[in-house]
């Protein structure tokens, strides 16, 4: 109980100090939020009443401890350039990057975990073979450019799905699935690419050490070695990686929204920095920086059930 | 012996192969021939890369990287009949193997698999062989446990290998290949890796084992004195061939073949002293250490067992504080004092965890966290470790290895370390054509003369020897022996060498530090203590010598 009292303490301090450097960082770069606002020709008095009434004027921690009061209650301001609440704006992102997030990350470990134990099964095999090619190449693939060959493909071609024709979850669900599966897709296989090559390494070392040598000599088949006793020891080093994947998933990817046209945290980030819209780039770094912690945070979580060596009494 | 006497086990004839890069095979045991009779001990001796453990391996299909039986037979008795192991089908093998063919091997911590309770490894046998309910199961696996030594075996059940010592997790390999009453238990190296007190109750259990069940043992070691407390027939092995065979008695009595009496030499070796003891002091002292401790810091929790310091107790008030306040420290070795004088070799023994190596590590300045004082008269002593494979980089050769402490040191020119370099070289027996090689082609002796060249490059007088020859075969350790007491005597060295075995102590110290517990409990002359020992402990220690 009390590791876990003290793993929470730390994951709070951390998301404190990293809204202080967000905060400080947004206060020495050049340029004032009032003047970016109204534009270079406005009048001195304008400026200052928008000053005034953004707070700006007040003293470098009281507009610190201010935001802070704010983000703890998810209030962020107010978005210079949409003026409109940030939380809102959040808020109206969020469901095509978690949705992104969640498909592509199911099909991430639905494919690789399979694939990962073929290839190490079967080593040197055809199958090996051709998986190891198949996702040496689809490594080094950037994943605009998969995402502009699923949408000329599938979409211009096949007609499988309309580019750009982006629903929102709320309006049609099955019809929010059936666009978000190809974006999806073109997150996912790099990631799947990378994960099978990390948990066939990973099934490899495992398969020549000595225990693995014990339970053949129970009278285990090869099959009930690799399910019964290789595959959870393989995943301790997967599941560690696994967690940076999702955490980079969540984060939102701002190319495969872009080329998908989809309303995307990602994306929300990118207009937000070219408009210098402090408050709503402050609450997506508030965000990022949260989902890794909290997937971090999970991580551990899982390594303590997964592992009785890591595990605190 | 009765002719029509059926074995239990036959060989005939086994070479085993393992593929090379370029096709073809490369043969690492030839014709190999060897039986065991149901219920018999029956011991193969030899060194590493003798094939004693890839025969046996090769047998049960447990070999791995590719190699196979490319010739001759394994016959097992399996009910009335004959089964060829080497030609079986995997499902049929499965049911041969932990049922009627039980395994033990060298490290037990590895050898179990760590995310598993040790309760439901042993199960597992129940699980793969018999139709056992799972109460019924778990009835027979606490009762094993029991049998096999060990104790609180409710509690033991949930636990996992790491949350138990060497020798315990040996005896639960021991429970796991027992509970199912094989007819053969094949046990490759079972104790090498134990402290000597707890390899001989090991070793007891086996015999106890064998005469209780009617299980035939087919224990292979490298070590003589271990056969002989176990078995009553042995077999020879050397460079993958049987070199010669019978019973304990006569084998070893009047050995017949070279290499047997070579081994045997070895293995006496033990009780010959390699050189005088030098008794009379020479008043100089290299090393002085007064009321020395060294401690270890641990995270708060896990000092469960020991002292809890206020640290600890601090940190149980808050999450906040405990953030703050981590570490403890633990005590190892404990307010130890001693000197060391010019020109002598001492000797600490004592069981893994009675903080030998830590106080060496402490001395070398590998530990900062001490107490007391420790006087030493030259800068930083080199060190020598046990293991000649892990402690070399692999990928640096060995010239660059032996020049490394001169550059660190600033001494002398690059043509003078490398000329240097190559003259340790040739005094180490190794000789000048090593200087661009690398530790991956070198044998584990020969790595560790490199390793002892490294020590000695910088002339330092005082060396610290970590078991130096502890993961060496008998034949290997005999010249390592040799080398160092050579090159102790050419210049001038003192050693602190330190070893659990008692045989290499007797052998080369002229005085011993016997240590329990952090605490040294008996200090004094080699020879007064091997033949008047007075502390229990020490008793206990040179009672399991074998």
């Amino acid at each position: 109980m009390r590791y876990y009292l003290k793993k929470i303490i730390s994951l709070i301090m951390v998301l404190f100090l990293i809204m202080l450097l967000t905060f400080i960082a947004f206060q020495v770069i050049p340029g004032d939020g009032a003047v970016t606002r109204l534009g270079v020709d406005a009048t001195p008095e304008a400026i200052e009443a928008l000053r005034e009434s953004l707070g700006l004027n007040k003293s470098l921690p009281a507009r610190f401890f201010s935001f802070l009061g704010g983000a703890v209650r998810g209030d962020f301001g107010i978005s210079y350039h949409y003026s409109k609440p940030v939380g809102e704006l959040l808020a109206a992102r969020l469901p095509a990057t978690v949705g992104l997030a969640v498909i592509s990350i199911l099909f991430i470990v639905a494919v690789s975990v399979p694939l990962g134990l073929l290839c190490s099964r079967r080593e040197g095999g055809v199958a090996d073979r051709v998986i190891t090619f198949v996702t040496q190449t689809l490594m080094a693939v950037p994943a605009f450019f998969l995402g502009i060959i699923i949408t000329l493909v599938f979409g211009l071609a096949l007609r499988w799905f309309s580019p750009g024709g982006y629903v929102s979850p709320g309006e049609d669900f099955m019809g929010f699935l059936s666009y978000m599966v190809f974006p999806a897709i073109s997150i996912a296989i790099p990631k799947i690419a990378m994960t099978v090559k990390f948990l066939k390494t990973s099934v490899l070392r495992e398969l020549k050490l000595d225990y693995v040598r014990t339970a053949r000599s129970k009278g285990n088949t090869e099959r009930a070695i690799l399910w019964k006793h290789v595959l959870k020891n393989a995943l301790i080093p997967v599941i560690t990686f696994m967690g940076m994947v999702i955490a980079d998933v969540l984060a939102g990817s701002i190319v495969v929204e872009k080329v998908f046209n989809l309303p995307g945290v990602g994306r929300l980030l990118i207009t937000a920095i070219s408009n210098r819209d402090y408050p709503v780039v402050e609450a997506v770094v508030v965000y990022i920086a949260s989902v890794v912690l909290i997937v971090n945070f999970v991580v551990d979580l899982l390594y303590q059930k997964v592992d009785p060596r890591v595990r605190i009494e | 012996m009765v002719e029509n006497e059926r074995h239990l086990l036959e060989l005939c004839g086994v070479s085993v192969g393992f593929p090379e890069k370029r096709r073809g095979l490369k043969l690492v045991t030839q014709g190999v021939s060897l039986h065991v009779n149901p219920g018999e001990a029956v011991g193969i001796v030899g060194e590493s890369g003798s094939g004693k453990s890839v025969s046996m391996l090769a047998s049960v299909g447990l070999l791995s990287g590719g190699g196979r039986i490319v010739e001759g037979s394994v016959r097992f008795l399996h009910g009335e009949k004959y089964i060829e192991l080497n030609t079986l089908g995997q499902k049929e093998l499965n049911e041969v193997r932990g049922d009627e063919i039980s395994m033990i091997f060298q490290e037990p911590m590895t050898s179990l698999n760590p995310l598993m309770s040790v309760g439901h490894q042993v199960e597992e046998m129940l699980v793969l062989h018999t139709d056992c309910e799972a109460g019924e199961r778990r009835e027979k696996v606490l009762a094993m446990l029991k049998e096999a030594g060990l104790s609180d075996v409710e509690a033991l059940y949930g636990k996992y290998p790491h949350q138990l010592s060497g020798g315990m997790r040996q005896r639960v390999m021991i429970a796991m290949a027992m509970i199912l009453r094989p007819k053969l238990l094949i046990a490759d190296e079972p104790t090498t890796a134990l402290d000597v007190t707890v390899q001989a109750k090991i070793l007891k259990l086996l015999k106890k084992f064998q005469t209780e069940y009617g299980t035939a043992i087919l224990l292979i070691s490298h070590d003589l004195g271990v056969i002989k407390s176990v078995c009553s027939r042995a077999v020879v092995m050397c460079g993958g061939r049987v070199v010669e065979q019978g019973g304990v008695e006569n084998l070893f009595g009047q050995p017949k073949e070279d290499y047997t009496k070579k081994l045997l030499a070895a293995a006496l070796g033990k009780e010959n002293v390699l050189r005088q003891a030098h008794t009379q002091n020479s008043g100089e002292v290299v090393v002085r250490v007064t009321d020395y401790s060294v401690f270890y810091e641990e995270k708060a929790q896990k000092t469960k067992r020991g002292a809890e310091g206020d640290c600890d107790m601090a940190a149980k008030k808050s999450g906040l504080s405990a953030l703050l306040c981590k570490k403890t420290r633990r005590e190892v070795v404990k307010h130890v004092s001693f000197e060391l004088y010019a020109g002598e070799i001492v000797g600490i023994v004592g069981e893994s965890g009675c903080g030998k190596s830590t106080l060496a590590k402490a001395l070398a300045g590998l530990n900062p966290l001490t107490g007391g004082t420790a006087f030493i008269s030259c800068s930083q002593p080199q060190m020598v470790f046990q293991d000649p494979y892990g402690s070399l980089n692999p990928t640096k050769t060995i010239g660059w290895l032996l020049t490394e402490p001169l550059r660190l040191h600033h001494v002398g020119t690059k043509e003078e370390q490398r000329r240097a370099a190559c003259e340790m070289l040739d005094k180490v027996g190794l000789g000048a054509e090593y200087y661009s090689r690398y530790p991956g082609t070198l044998s584990g002796g020969q790595r560790q003369r490199v390793a002892i060249a490294m020590a000695i490059m910088l002339r330092r007088r005082f060396i610290l020897l970590d078991e130096p020859v502890s993961a060496l075969d008998v034949t290997v350790q005999e010249q390592i022996l040799v080398l160092l007491v050579k090159l102790q005597k050419e210049f001038g060295l003192t050693y602190l060498f330190i070893s659990h075995d008692m045989n290499v102590i007797h052998r080369i110290c002229d005085r011993v530090f016997v240590m329990y517990g952090g605490e040294i409990v008996e200090s004094g002359e080699a020879l007064q203590i091997f033949d008047n020992p007075k502390h229990p402990y020490t008793k206990k220690l040179l009672g399991a010598r074998v």
